[in-house]
């Protein structure tokens, strides 16, 4: 576990010391500040629509810190040969993607909450109410999202070589699951046979990232999701997470390096 | 204002990430002939996307609630925000959304996390959620006559910004100088709230010409609206005594009503005003 | 007692990527014993199969047939290395940090107490000289430096086997000589250090015994005294003659 963590903090220290997370922030104050001083028809009360753009940014952004810190890790580690002196100490294989994972999904924990923290000031200084659990929740559902999220991109960066690639891949299949991935039921029942079995074993597959997008909960002030079913979801999240981890850690146990 | 393009991109981009998936879709299956697809991606994708928007402000007035394409049995003509907006009875489409309805566990899990529940936008001004959506779907397809008369309902119906809403109706005219629906829009606007009797007149008489030359020579002219108009104009000129105003726009009413009797009662009552001497107020 | 490192019948090949290509033999029969508190030099020409056999011995790649052991242990078991220090052939460390963060994580990963871990980061540092620049992330070093951290992390947990791959290449000769320097410190510590290399003159200055690899082979192994008076030349000479270039003279 020491090692785990040692490993972990390594990659939270390069998230803090790159300026990717900073960019991506100042990216969606800026926008975000814009949308919100646009004068529309006279009314400075409106919010949701800021809230809208707010989260969206924040959810691209996440994504985007998320797989582009976590492609690049064992690239880079092979890439600078920094893998050699490491794998050289006492450290097991699992332990090394362990690592790799804990500190990919800690970083992007970190940047969430920084994100979150600005919607709930933007959201507060328009509404004046600060719902504080609805936004930990959404916080805390989309970071569970993102771990599932670094867990495959993780395997997807030993599967594929080209870090860029394994990159875009991880970015368009989970963008793909947000967007499509609540309708590939109803899809599958539309089509001719082979096809609808296909697609529904498909359905059940695939991680379904956009349970954990409640976005319009927050946005519209819905009441408090029930916290056994967030619950439910982190187990959820976990099960895949774990699923992915074991996977990448079968096909790197005995890989080669060099 | 420099940033108001900047916020309609951002707003595009929330529609094309947020509500992407399920309005796409819902394109899709609505528009059943092949060569759609490609007219999206072409020159009417700008007008497609406008009918996004509008769905995205109509989800807004659901607070975020929408049934997808698959959800909704039967294609609607007009928004749910539309027909509100006409005043027309609200029919609650969250049955085919309802709890005991999931087709299988992933489903029934997946309500937990997503408006699941037929709710309006409501409370103090509430609404006004929907006016930036509106502002884009104008935007996007200033042609969209919906546009304009929604959010000038709202604006004025809901929200007490009639300046607000006189000003949008007058950017919706200039684009579409032509509309009947605008006009009349506009002359309920100054009836209703403004009870400039004058500009309300001359306003909702040029909506009527326009009708009259657009629709009268239809096969199906659009009867609603022809009644909508002719009733305002009749209640104008009644409320401000011109009993025998009110009496021609009853009788013209009374053609196309699909209620005459009601309209008779009014006709009869305007002939025994007209008739009396005008009492003048001391 | 166990020797310090243990190889048998070790034979390393690489598959090709391509198909169709045959596999490529990097090592083939070696079979090789480091004693405890030697410092064994590591000989041949470039592509002899000198990195080759260190990486089966950090465990980076599995044999294809034979064993190694690391006092005792199969090189496969994350145990063994405990007791190693490793300096790769040439390393990048991670740029962003700082060598003293690199020492501290290092000194982690080998659980040093929290106590300990400072004195021993300081400790190595001074041994490489780069305690000024402790505190400066590793980015901002010149080639020589990264160098001294790459020995300072394969010293930090005080390890009693050295496996340095070509520790002086791309260095200047006084970073040579500094090399050697430690190199015989840590004999003189009672350490055992392996290392390969294709400079000669340094190996004959430090080493107890020697092994020459070529193409994957063995050529000769033992006391450079014993080689060079059973070839009754020079240990270039000797060098020159086992991989095949027929001396001029
Ligand atoms: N990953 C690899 N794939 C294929 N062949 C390799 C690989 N690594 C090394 N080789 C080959 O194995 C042989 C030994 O290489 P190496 O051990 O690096 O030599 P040295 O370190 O003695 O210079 C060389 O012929 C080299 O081309
Ligand atoms: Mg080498």
């Amino acid at each position: 576990m020491n090692t785990i963590w040692a490993l972990a903090k390594v990659v939270v220290l390069e998230m803090v010391r790159r300026k990717d997370f900073y960019v991506l922030f100042i990216l969606t104050v800026l926008l975000t500040g814009t949308a919100g001083s646009v004068n529309l028809f006279n009314d400075r009360s409106i919010v949701r629509y800021l809230k809208e753009i707010c989260l969206l940014l924040i959810w691209l952004s996440g994504l985007v810190i998320a797989i582009t810190c976590t492609a690049r890790q064992i690239p880079a580690e092979r890439e600078q040969r920094t893998i050699f002196p490491l794998l050289a100490k006492p450290v097991t294989r699992g332990q090394f993607l362990l690592g790799k994972f804990l500190g990919c999904w800690l970083a992007t924990g970190l940047a969430l909450a920084v994100f979150y923290l600005f919607f709930g000031l933007i959201s507060a200084t328009r509404e004046q109410h600060w719902p504080v659990l609805n936004y930990l929740q959404a916080a805390w559902l989309h970071w569970m999202m993102l771990g599932v999220v670094v867990a495959f991109t993780l395997l997807g960066s030993i599967v594929f070589a080209a870090p860029s690639s394994n990159g875009t891949i991880c970015f368009v299949v989970s963008v793909g699951i947000l967007l499509l991935g609540r309708h590939l039921n109803k899809v599958a029942l539309d089509l001719a046979q082979p096809w609808q079995s296909l697609l529904y074993g498909v359905y059940f597959v695939i991680p379904h990232l956009e349970l954990f997008d409640v976005r319009d909960l927050i946005i519209h002030n819905w009441e408090l999701i029930r916290w056994e079913m967030v619950a439910l979801a982190t187990l959820y999240a976990a099960a895949y997470a774990a699923f992915f981890l074991f996977g990448a850690w079968w096909v790197f146990r005995r890989r080669p390096l060099n | 204002m420099p940033s108001l393009p900047l916020l309609l991109s951002a707003l595009a981009l929330a529609v094309a990430f947020a509500a992407g998936g399920r309005l796409l879709l819902w394109e899709q299956a609505h528009r059943q002939d092949k060569g759609s697809v490609l007219r999206l991606l072409l020159g009417e994708s700008r007008r497609a996307f406008a009918n996004h928007v509008f769905l995205k402000a109509d989800a807004y007035f659901h607070q975020g609630f929408y049934p997808s394409v698959f959800d909704a049995p039967a294609p609607v003509s007009k928004t749910h925000l539309a027909e509100a907006t006409e005043e027309a009875h609200h029919h609650d489409h969250s049955r085919g959304h309802a709890h005991d309805r999931h087709r299988d566990w992933l489903e029934a899990f997946g309500c937990n996390f997503q408006p699941a529940e037929h709710r309006h936008l409501e409370g103090l001004g509430q609404a006004r959620e929907i006016l930036p959506w509106l502002r884009l779907a104008a935007a996007l397809d200033p042609q969209r006559v919906d546009t304009y008369t929604v959010t000038a309902y709202w604006l004025r119906e809901q929200l007490n910004q009639v300046k607000e809403a006189e000003a949008f109706l007058r950017e919706g005219l200039r684009a579409n100088p032509d509309s009947h629906e605008i006009l009349f829009e506009l002359g309920r606007l100054y009836a209703e709230n403004e009870r400039d009797v004058l500009r309300a007149r001359i306003v909702l008489e040029l909506a009527i010409a326009k009708w009259i030359r657009q629709e009268a020579s239809l096969p199906s002219p659009d009867h609603v609206s022809y009644r909508q108009i002719m009733g305002q104009l009749a209640a104008l000129e009644e409320r401000a005594g011109n009993y025998e105003r009110a009496l021609a726009h009853y009788t013209r009413l009374h053609r196309v009503s699909p209620n005459p009797a009601a309209v008779q009662q009014r006709i009869d009552e305007m002939r025994f005003k007209s008739a009396a001497p005008v009492v003048k107020p001391p | 007692m166990e020797p310090t490192v243990a190889i048998e019948d070790l034979r390393i090949e690489y598959r090709s990527r391509d198909l169709g290509e045959a596999s490529k033999v990097a090592v083939n029969g070696l079979n090789l014993v480091v004693g405890r508190g030697e410092v064994f030099g590591f000989l041949g020409p470039n592509g002899a199969g000198k990195t080759s056999t260190m990486n089966v011995l950090l465990g980076f790649v599995p044999p294809s047939s034979g064993t190694a052991r690391i006092f005792g242990v199969d090189v496969r078991e994350p145990i063994a290395r405990q007791r190693i220090g490793y300096l790769p052939e040439q390393t990048y460390y991670y740029k962003f940090l700082t060598a003293e963060e690199l020492l501290r994580l290092y000194a982690g990963i080998f659980h040093i107490p929290v106590a300990e871990r400072e004195a021993r980061v300081g400790a190595v540092l001074k041994l490489v000289e780069l305690e000024h620049a402790r505190n400066r992330q590793i980015k901002t070093y010149s080639k020589g430096m990264q160098q001294r951290v790459g020995l300072a992390q394969a010293l930090i947990n005080n390890p009693d086997l050295l496996i340095l791959d070509e520790p002086t290449s791309g260095l200047d000769p006084l970073g040579r000589m500094k090399v050697r320097e430690i190199i015989q410190r840590l004999k003189n510590e009672g350490k055992t250090v392996f290392f390969s290399s294709h400079e000669l003159g340094e190996v004959e200055t430090v080493c107890d015994r020697v092994a020459i690899l070529h193409q994957g082979h063995l050529k000769a192994e033992g006391r450079v005294t014993d080689l060079v008076a059973q070839h009754a030349a020079n240990l270039e000479q000797v060098f020159l003659k086992l991989v095949g270039y027929a001396s001029q003279s």
